[in-house]
Protein backbone atom coordinates (compact mmCIF):
# COMPACT_ATOMS: atom_id res chain seq x y z
CA UNK A 1 0.00 0.00 0.00
CA UNK A 2 1.73 3.15 -1.11
CA UNK A 3 0.35 6.10 1.16
CA UNK A 4 2.64 8.71 -0.48
CA UNK A 5 -0.52 9.98 -2.41
CA UNK A 6 -3.04 9.96 0.40
CA UNK A 7 -0.91 11.88 2.84
CA UNK A 8 0.38 14.35 -0.17
CA UNK A 9 -3.69 14.64 -0.12
CA UNK A 10 -4.07 15.88 2.89
CA UNK A 11 -1.45 17.97 3.29
CA UNK A 12 -2.83 20.09 -0.22
CA UNK A 13 -5.74 20.33 1.59
CA UNK A 14 -4.11 21.95 4.25
CA UNK A 15 -1.67 24.34 2.18
CA UNK A 16 -5.04 25.22 0.44
CA UNK A 17 -6.97 25.99 3.74
CA UNK A 18 -4.03 28.17 4.90
CA UNK A 19 -4.50 29.84 1.08
CA UNK A 20 -8.14 31.03 1.83
CA UNK A 21 -6.39 33.24 5.11
CA UNK A 22 -3.28 34.45 3.94
CA UNK A 23 -5.87 35.53 0.57
CA UNK A 24 -8.00 37.33 3.14
CA UNK A 25 -5.06 39.06 5.23
CA UNK A 26 -3.32 39.88 1.93
CA UNK A 27 -5.66 41.65 0.23
CA UNK A 28 -6.35 43.24 3.68
CA UNK A 29 -2.87 44.44 3.99
CA UNK A 30 -1.68 45.05 0.58
CA UNK A 31 -4.53 45.26 -1.79
CA UNK A 32 -5.45 42.78 -4.92
CA UNK A 33 -2.91 44.74 -7.23
CA UNK A 34 0.35 42.49 -6.00
CA UNK A 35 -1.60 39.37 -7.84
CA UNK A 36 1.11 39.20 -10.77
CA UNK A 37 4.01 39.03 -7.97
CA UNK A 38 1.99 36.71 -5.86
CA UNK A 39 1.12 34.67 -9.36
CA UNK A 40 4.80 35.10 -10.16
CA UNK A 41 6.53 33.41 -6.76
CA UNK A 42 3.87 30.41 -7.28
CA UNK A 43 5.25 29.91 -10.54
CA UNK A 44 9.01 30.28 -9.20
CA UNK A 45 8.07 27.94 -6.53
CA UNK A 46 6.93 25.58 -9.00
CA UNK A 47 10.25 25.29 -10.95
CA UNK A 48 12.17 25.62 -8.17
CA UNK A 49 10.52 22.44 -6.85
CA UNK A 50 12.08 20.33 -9.93
CA UNK A 51 15.54 20.91 -8.31
CA UNK A 52 14.72 19.04 -5.05
CA UNK A 53 16.11 15.71 -4.47
CA UNK A 54 13.47 14.79 -1.72
CA UNK A 55 10.01 13.61 -3.37
CA UNK A 56 8.26 15.14 -0.25
CA UNK A 57 9.96 18.40 -0.33
CA UNK A 58 9.39 18.30 -4.38
CA UNK A 59 5.98 18.04 -3.94
CA UNK A 60 5.15 20.32 -0.99
CA UNK A 61 7.03 23.13 -2.68
CA UNK A 62 4.93 22.17 -6.16
CA UNK A 63 1.51 22.46 -3.74
CA UNK A 64 2.42 25.63 -2.15
CA UNK A 65 3.17 27.09 -5.52
CA UNK A 66 -0.03 26.06 -6.93
CA UNK A 67 -1.72 27.73 -3.67
CA UNK A 68 -0.01 31.36 -4.50
CA UNK A 69 -1.13 30.75 -8.20
CA UNK A 70 -4.78 29.82 -7.24
CA UNK A 71 -4.50 32.69 -4.38
CA UNK A 72 -3.61 35.13 -6.79
CA UNK A 73 -6.77 34.77 -8.57
CA UNK A 74 -8.72 34.86 -5.38
CA UNK A 75 -7.46 38.23 -4.48
CA UNK A 76 -9.54 40.28 -6.81
CA UNK A 77 -12.70 39.02 -6.04
CA UNK A 78 -11.56 38.66 -1.94
CA UNK A 79 -11.37 42.68 -2.68
CA UNK A 80 -14.61 42.96 -3.78
CA UNK A 81 -15.94 40.76 -0.72
CA UNK A 82 -14.17 43.30 1.63
CA UNK A 83 -16.03 46.20 -0.63
CA UNK A 84 -19.44 44.95 0.04
CA UNK A 85 -18.96 44.15 3.55
CA UNK A 86 -18.37 40.37 4.17
CA UNK A 87 -15.37 40.87 5.02
CA UNK A 88 -13.10 43.39 6.84
CA UNK A 89 -12.32 46.84 4.31
CA UNK A 90 -9.18 48.02 4.84
CA UNK A 91 -9.62 52.06 4.52
CA UNK A 92 -6.24 53.03 5.26
CA UNK A 93 -4.01 53.28 1.82
CA UNK A 94 -2.23 50.40 0.38
CA UNK A 95 1.43 50.27 -0.72
CA UNK A 96 1.13 50.11 -4.44
CA UNK A 97 3.04 47.45 -6.02
CA UNK A 98 6.10 48.00 -8.68
CA UNK A 99 4.66 48.50 -12.08
CA UNK A 100 1.11 49.58 -10.82
CA UNK A 101 -0.46 51.53 -13.47
CA UNK A 102 0.31 48.50 -15.88
CA UNK A 103 -1.23 46.01 -13.60
CA UNK A 104 -4.39 48.25 -13.49
CA UNK A 105 -4.47 47.69 -17.24
CA UNK A 106 -5.13 43.78 -16.99
CA UNK A 107 -7.80 42.43 -15.99
CA UNK A 108 -7.00 40.66 -12.93
CA UNK A 109 -7.86 36.57 -13.44
CA UNK A 110 -10.00 34.33 -11.22
CA UNK A 111 -11.46 31.20 -11.50
CA UNK B 1 21.56 16.61 -12.60
CA UNK B 2 18.07 14.75 -12.74
CA UNK B 3 15.07 16.99 -12.53
CA UNK B 4 12.18 16.23 -9.89
CA UNK B 5 9.06 15.78 -11.59
CA UNK B 6 6.71 15.25 -8.51
CA UNK B 7 6.90 19.05 -7.08
CA UNK B 8 5.32 20.14 -10.76
CA UNK B 9 2.76 17.10 -11.02
CA UNK B 10 1.65 18.10 -7.34
CA UNK B 11 1.22 21.52 -8.49
CA UNK B 12 -0.96 20.84 -11.75
CA UNK B 13 -2.73 18.27 -9.74
CA UNK B 14 -4.02 21.02 -6.83
CA UNK B 15 -4.76 23.72 -9.68
CA UNK B 16 -6.52 21.54 -11.70
CA UNK B 17 -8.58 20.23 -8.29
CA UNK B 18 -8.89 23.65 -6.95
CA UNK B 19 -10.28 25.36 -10.51
CA UNK B 20 -12.37 22.30 -11.64
CA UNK B 21 -14.02 21.71 -8.13
CA UNK B 22 -14.68 25.56 -7.89
CA UNK B 23 -16.00 25.98 -10.93
CA UNK B 24 -18.34 22.62 -11.04
CA UNK B 25 -19.41 23.39 -7.53
CA UNK B 26 -21.36 26.97 -8.17
CA UNK B 27 -22.42 25.03 -11.60
CA UNK B 28 -24.16 22.28 -10.16
CA UNK B 29 -25.21 23.91 -7.09
CA UNK B 30 -26.61 26.34 -9.56
CA UNK B 31 -29.05 23.78 -11.59
CA UNK B 32 -29.27 20.63 -9.27
CA UNK B 33 -32.78 20.21 -7.90
CA UNK B 34 -30.87 17.97 -4.88
CA UNK B 35 -28.05 18.26 -3.93
CA UNK B 36 -27.49 14.96 -2.09
CA UNK B 37 -26.95 13.22 -5.58
CA UNK B 38 -24.19 15.69 -6.41
CA UNK B 39 -22.46 15.19 -3.02
CA UNK B 40 -22.47 11.33 -3.15
CA UNK B 41 -21.09 11.32 -6.57
CA UNK B 42 -18.00 13.79 -5.30
CA UNK B 43 -17.49 11.55 -2.13
CA UNK B 44 -17.70 8.03 -5.09
CA UNK B 45 -15.52 10.17 -7.11
CA UNK B 46 -12.63 10.81 -4.35
CA UNK B 47 -13.17 7.39 -2.63
CA UNK B 48 -12.08 6.00 -6.33
CA UNK B 49 -8.97 8.10 -6.40
CA UNK B 50 -7.50 7.76 -3.63
CA UNK B 51 -8.37 3.73 -3.86
CA UNK B 52 -6.03 4.22 -6.66
CA UNK B 53 -3.63 6.16 -5.02
CA UNK B 54 -3.01 4.05 -2.33
CA UNK B 55 -2.64 1.08 -4.84
CA UNK B 56 -0.35 2.55 -7.23
CA UNK B 57 3.26 1.64 -7.15
CA UNK B 58 3.66 5.10 -9.20
CA UNK B 59 5.16 7.86 -7.17
CA UNK B 60 3.64 10.68 -9.91
CA UNK B 61 0.01 8.84 -10.04
CA UNK B 62 -0.20 7.97 -6.37
CA UNK B 63 0.67 11.37 -5.76
CA UNK B 64 -2.03 13.21 -8.48
CA UNK B 65 -4.74 10.84 -7.51
CA UNK B 66 -4.18 11.85 -3.67
CA UNK B 67 -4.49 15.21 -4.00
CA UNK B 68 -7.30 15.37 -6.64
CA UNK B 69 -9.06 12.62 -4.35
CA UNK B 70 -8.93 15.10 -1.26
CA UNK B 71 -9.82 18.40 -3.29
CA UNK B 72 -13.56 15.72 -4.65
CA UNK B 73 -14.04 15.03 -1.08
CA UNK B 74 -13.54 18.86 0.05
CA UNK B 75 -16.13 19.24 -2.52
CA UNK B 76 -18.73 17.07 -1.80
CA UNK B 77 -18.94 19.35 1.70
CA UNK B 78 -18.63 22.46 -0.66
CA UNK B 79 -21.70 22.03 -1.90
CA UNK B 80 -23.55 23.25 1.09
CA UNK B 81 -21.44 25.58 1.79
CA UNK B 82 -22.67 27.22 -1.37
CA UNK B 83 -25.63 26.48 -1.21
CA UNK B 84 -25.30 28.90 2.32
CA UNK B 85 -23.65 31.33 0.30
CA UNK B 86 -27.06 31.53 -1.83
CA UNK B 87 -29.26 31.55 0.82
CA UNK B 88 -27.46 34.74 2.40
CA UNK B 89 -27.42 36.35 -1.11
CA UNK B 90 -23.50 36.15 -1.50
CA UNK B 91 -23.63 33.85 -4.42
CA UNK B 92 -26.72 34.28 -7.63
CA UNK B 93 -29.82 31.92 -7.06
CA UNK B 94 -31.19 29.88 -10.34
CA UNK B 95 -35.00 31.13 -10.43
CA UNK B 96 -35.91 28.04 -12.11
CA UNK B 97 -34.23 25.74 -9.03
CA UNK B 98 -36.93 24.21 -6.62
CA UNK B 99 -34.10 25.13 -3.60
CA UNK B 100 -33.40 28.98 -4.96
CA UNK B 101 -37.10 30.05 -6.05
CA UNK B 102 -38.47 30.45 -2.60
CA UNK B 103 -35.21 32.31 -1.13
CA UNK B 104 -35.67 34.43 -3.87
CA UNK B 105 -39.51 35.12 -3.38
CA UNK B 106 -39.09 35.84 0.65
CA UNK B 107 -36.81 38.03 -0.91
CA UNK B 108 -33.74 36.72 0.92
CA UNK B 109 -31.17 35.90 -1.90
CA UNK B 110 -30.50 37.56 -5.39
CA UNK B 111 -30.04 36.46 -9.32
CA UNK B 112 -27.38 39.00 -8.75
CA UNK B 113 -23.61 37.69 -8.94
CA UNK B 114 -22.36 40.70 -6.86
CA UNK B 115 -18.55 39.55 -6.91
CA UNK B 116 -18.58 39.59 -10.85
CA UNK B 117 -17.01 43.55 -11.51
CA UNK B 118 -13.79 45.53 -10.60
CA UNK B 119 -12.95 46.16 -7.10
CA UNK B 120 -13.78 50.32 -6.68
CA UNK B 121 -11.94 50.72 -3.69
CA UNK B 122 -14.24 51.97 -1.48
CA UNK B 123 -17.09 50.15 0.36
CA UNK B 124 -20.33 49.61 -1.64
CA UNK B 125 -23.55 48.40 -0.44
CA UNK B 126 -25.37 45.99 -2.24
CA UNK B 127 -28.35 48.45 -3.12
CA UNK B 128 -25.83 50.29 -4.43
CA UNK B 129 -24.63 47.64 -6.73
CA UNK B 130 -27.79 46.66 -7.44
CA UNK B 131 -28.45 49.48 -8.54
Amino acid sequence: MNLFGLALGLAALLIIGLGLVWVIRGEYTLGYLWWPYVMGLGGALICVSLFFTSDWLSALIGVLGASLVWGSTELKEQAVRAELGWYRFNPNPKPQPPFVEIIKKIKAPHL
Amino acid sequence: MTLNGIGVVAALATFLGVWVGHVAVRKVEYRAPDLRAPMLVALIIGLALEVVALSSTSLYLSGACGILGMTAWFDAAEFRRQFKRVKKGHAPANPNNPRHAPLLTEGKATTIDLLKREPMGQVITYKEQAA
